[in-house]
């Protein structure tokens, strides 16, 4: 602690704080303009000018000066009035006084110091500059006449977003913010927005709809994927305004901040649809509901109460999952279910499960006084200790702890925007050493210091080329291994020379990133669902698992694994049980049930233990899931098929029964997200005639006479929790944070499969990946925002191979594969190495999963057309 | 105009591929094509890795890169104290009129560039024009236009 004092008072503050940190703490309003705490101080508007002793015998920046022993501190003084007046007036000379058509009227910064500071008049005048206003870019509109130049958008951008897509133009006086040429190209994430203290910068989505002070304010977490973000969402007469993130934090992606507007989709379902004579037709919830209980009854009586097979959501909240499995394992009495997260997420929980044992916690008490809603009533104690791959992942706000990171397989911003700003305050430190190894090149490969850049699909080869190096070294592994004689003789034929070649990354970069990560002292490894969705993507998590073995520090902070659970409840969809092998906090279940890419076989092949009834909760089969021709064919045998979606989807133009339900602020619930923080997402808007995925569960499970528990999302997730004391400690993100478990960590070196080829002999490879704009195929429905920047899919290709087959931008490519052909306008991309081509997986035209098999990678001939 | 122009690859392969080369560079292609082309600036921020707008920021902070393509010869005529005092009003006007631009503007056959300094250091000789790396004194009508001359 630090004594000093500040005006007059002796006060004591934390050692490293600004003057301006403590004054905030201490309850001393210092005005500022420039200061944001999301930032590191920027310094250039010097409206936060305080006297210090000892110091230079003019007034210093607080937002720049450290606290320091002894300390006198003046905030007021005429002289500071005097200085802080001009520079107003300085500010205000140039500033366009649109106050009342602003759109930051009501919660402007420089209105409310202005008025703070007591500015009478500006008697001060200069050349009037040219307003250069920017009307043309979208979803972001800028004044460059009402800027104030504190610098905070060009910092936020460069700083905490990465994009440096905005600076100053000019100096001086005539000092202008830019984009460098109209309009803006950038990553549309609207951070700039938020953190701008005037209306320079303006969201087009909220132009002239509201002014600040009418809109009901709600924070709640964000469902546009597994990053656990909150924002608050601003409702005026029912209606969506805007998303706004103020706070400290201010950062979000696109589709967080623009994509809302999905909620009011022309195109979402109202009413639900009963299949009549071949067609889909309108119906009463009442004869929805009776039609789907009558025929579920019908066929469990029939062919006994396994032939109706689930499939959970990864958008649907905690408590909707928890009650579906529920309905499965205690109504129907079968484990008979799944959820879409087979194809990425689970592979991961799988591989890390084979090394780091399944999940085991100890020490756990229940609480018998009553928790606040939404917490969990197991507390955390000292005795607590947990074991197994639950422990090993980590969390998005350790991982700028971390030393060294290995990125593999991921462009991270697109597959999960938070754990790239993570990366980006890791990169402040001298210390941080971050490592990509991708098949192209990403946006991190700019702040790399080792850039590896490998073959398609050849990632655990490469995986499996440092284990080598670092068995080579002799690395002792920090956490208690076995059998590693075992998975020394499984790696004995490799070489680094075979693997040099069939990757394509040097041997000498190999052996750096394994030196790298033999000599971190908190290593972290992030693996994207872009590796996972690989059909051997298990054992892609296990070499990485094998790889965490060996050189990971689980006690040091940030030390861990962060595969990406993409969608906003991915993580939690298997926590809660949505599994045929585990029930909630993955406890084993007696008689598992088949996994989905099963089922989906046995319905292909019309065999008789296929099941006679599909219950979908969202999950979009045909768009998501590998082979679309073989996930067609099999939906179209099952007798009938319930789908429960706000959309009707290709998969749900295939049921018998659709069920609309409520998305995003319409109902309440939590997630979790994929770090495993719990998200809580209170009720905002009406639900106009559509019902919560909880409430539909409900009524069929009580139409059909099983007693599930009711009551609310509250009383739903109470009952969920006392089942998790793998939860132990979870509250909403935001209260106070979760106490850490002991770690009681050991592993088994478990051998990996060290063939990657790719099947096939067509010339160049097809990734289908993830588009920064887009999360799954929720955000691709008129008029949400993220449609504005990215409107249709287009196949990236490297110019090179465009040139080669004649085609230039936006020309209509035929892509041919084993399975299928689309035609796709293509895009020149030089980041894409030559051979490589990419298509986002997110839009119903063209298919994308129409081309691949078992793997997101798929080997592919194009020509014109 | 210089014979033979380096081209902006050759200029390129003269510096290592880091963002603190950007000056550098942006110097280069001034010093060679009078101006920095917009396809230039984008050239040198993929060379050096720098995103675009930062490239535009320096571009338009030093006052010696212009993003505009600038004449052959420059000529600045100087308007500081002692300069505006002996006439060099009158300098630029001229100026002005024979070559058909106003000040800080390019001819169109892009031979001049016309521009007003605020003061060359150089008061003992005023009136002052600087035409290229070279100082007119005491310059009047008649041997500025009799300099210019020399040029063309």
């Amino acid at each position: 602690m630090v004594n000093l004092t500040i005006d007059g008072r002796a006060v004591q503050t934390k050692k490293g704080q600004t003057i301006l940190e403590a004054c905030d703490d201490l309850g001393i309003f210092v005005p500022r303009l420039c200061y944001h705490p999301a930032l590191k101080p920027i310094g250039a508007c010097r409206i936060c000018v305080v006297e210090v002793k000892p110091g230079p015998p003019r007034p210093l920046p607080a937002c720049a000066t450290y606290v320091a022993e002894g300390q006198e501190v003046v905030t007021a003084s005429p002289k500071l009035d005097v200085i802080r007046l001009e520079l107003m007036k300085l500010v205000l000379i140039n500033h366009a006084l649109e106050c009342p058509v602003c759109d930051k009227g009501g919660e402007c910064e420089l209105q409310d110091l202005t008025h703070a500071i007591g500015v009478p008049e500006v008697d001060l005048a200069a050349v009037k500059l040219p307003p250069n206003q920017d009307y043309e870019s979208q979803l972001v509109e800028r004044h460059p006449d009402r800027c104030v130049t504190c610098g905070r958008c060009i910092h936020i951008c460069r700083d905490r977003v990465g994009a440096m897509a905005i600076n100053f133009t000019l100096r001086g006086y005539f000092t202008e913010l830019t984009s460098g040429a109209v309009p803006l190209d950038c990553e549309f994430c609207g951070s700039c927005i938020d953190i701008c203290p005037v209306g320079a910068l303006i969201n087009k989505q909220f132009k002239y709809r509201s002014r600040a002070w009418e809109v009901t304010k709600t924070e709640m977490a964000c469902p546009f994927c597994g990053g656990g973000c909150t924002y608050e969402l601003h409702v005026k007469d029912g209606k969506v305004m805007r998303v706004f993130n103020g706070g400290d934090k201010v950062v979000l992606c696109g589709r967080g901040r623009f994509g809302w507007p999905v909620v009011e989709a022309p195109d979402r379902l109202k009413t639900p649809l009963i299949r009549q004579d071949g067609q889909l037709q309108e119906a009463t919830w009442d004869e929805a509901l009776d039609l789907v209980a009558a025929k579920f009854r019908q066929i469990t009586e029939a062919a006994g109460l396994g032939a109706i097979y689930g499939v959970g959501s990864p958008r649907a909240t905690n408590e909707a999952n928890y009650l579906f499995q529920k309905f499965f394992r205690q109504g129907l009495g079968t484990n008979n279910l799944d959820n879409p997260g087979r194809y990425t997420y689970i592979r991961a929980l799988q591989g890390l499960a084979a090394v780091f044992g399944p999940a085991q916690v100890s020490g756990v008490e229940l609480d018998p006084s009553r928790p606040p809603a939404f917490t969990s009533p197991y507390p955390v104690t000292d005795d607590a200790k947990g074991k197994g791959f639950p422990f090993v992942l980590g969390k998005i706000d350790d991982l700028p702890k971390a030393d060294v990171v290995l990125v593999v397989g991921a462009d991270v911003t697109p597959e999960l925007p938070p754990l790239g700003w993570a990366l980006l305050e890791a990169r402040e430190r001298d210390a941080f050493k971050l490592i990509v190894a991708n098949n192209r090149r990403t946006k991190f490969d700019r702040y790399a210091d080792l850039s590896m850049r490998c073959q398609p699909g050849t990632e655990r080869l490469l995986v499996a080329g440092i284990i080598k190096a670092l068995l080579a070294a002799e690395v002792t592994p920090a956490i208690r291994a076995s059998g590693v004689e075992e998975f020394k003789e499984s790696l004995k034929k490799l070489t680094l020379k075979d693997v040099a070649k069939k990757t394509g990354v040097e041997e000498a970069a190999i052996k750096a990133a394994a030196d790298l990560l033999a000599q971190a002292l908190a290593p972290a490894i992030i693996f994207g669902a872009e590796l996972l969705a690989q059909d051997k993507g298990q054992e892609n998590a296990l070499a990485l698992a094998d790889l965490f073995l060996l050189v990971g520090k689980p006690g040091a902070p940030g030390s861990a694994l962060y595969p990406v659970a993409e969608k906003n409840n991915t993580r939690g969809v298997c926590e809660v049980g949505v599994l045929p092998d585990f029930g909630p906090g993955f406890a084993p279940v007696d008689k598992p049930g088949a996994a989905l890419p099963e089922v989906l076989a046995l319905l292909e092949k019309g065999d008789a233990a296929a099941p006679q009834s599909l219950y979908l909760l969202g999950g979009d089969l045909l768009r998501f899931a590998p082979n679309h021709k073989q996930v067609e064919k099999a939906l179209k045998k099952v007798p009938f098929i319930v789908v429960q979606d706000a959309f009707l989807t290709e998969t749900a133009k295939l049921a018998h029964v659709v069920l609309p339900v409520a998305v995003h602020a319409e109902q309440e619930g939590t997630f979790i997200s994929s770090d495993g923080t719990l998200g809580y997402l209170p009720r905002a808007l009406s639900a106009n005639g559509v019902k919560p995925d909880c409430l539909i569960i409900h009524e069929i499970a009580s139409r059909m006479g099983y007693s599930i528990p009711t009551g609310g999302p509250a009383n739903i997730f109470k009952d969920l929790a006392k089942a998790m004391p793998l939860w132990a400690g979870l509250a909403p993100k935001g209260s106070e944070p979760r106490a850490d478990f002991g770690k009681d960590l050991s592993g088994q070196l478990v051998p990996f499969d060290l063939d990657v080829s790719l099947p096939g002999r067509r010339p160049l490879t097809l990734l289908v990946g993830k588009s920064l704009q887009h999360s799954g195929s929720f955000t691709t429905h008129h008029p949400c925002g993220a449609l504005t920047v990215t409107p249709r899919a287009e196949l990236g290709m490297n110019p090179d191979d465009a040139q080669g087959l004649g085609l230039t931008e936006g020309d209509a490519a035929k892509v041919t594969s084993s399975q299928g052909e689309i035609s796709v306008p293509i895009t020149l991309n030089p980041d894409l190495p030559p051979g490589l081509v990419f298509l986002p997986e997110h839009f119903a035209d063209p298919a994308a999963n129409a081309l691949t098999l078992n793997s997101n990678l798929v080997r592919v001939t194009i020509s014109k057309g | 105009m210089k014979k033979s122009q380096k081209t902006i690859e050759s200029i390129l392969a003269g510096y290592p591929r880091h963002p603190q080369n950007l000056i550098g560079l942006l110097q280069d292609v001034q010093a060679e094509y009078n101006y920095i082309s917009p396809e230039h600036l984008a050239l040198i921020c993929d060379h050096v890795g720098a995103p675009l707008t930062q490239a535009w920021s320096v571009a338009t902070f030093y006052k010696s890169f212009s993003l505009e393509p600038r004449g052959e010869h420059e000529i600045k005529v100087c308007l500081g104290t002692t300069c505006h005092l002996k006439g060099g009003n009158r300098l630029v006007e001229t100026c002005e009129r024979d070559l058909g631009v106003a000040r800080g503007q390019t001819t169109e056959d892009l031979r001049f560039t016309l521009d007003t300094v605020n003061c060359l250091g150089s008061c003992a000789l005023a009136p002052v024009v600087m035409v290229d790396e070279d100082y007119l004194g005491g310059a009047n009508i008649r041997s500025l236009k009799k300099r210019l001359s020399k040029l063309e």
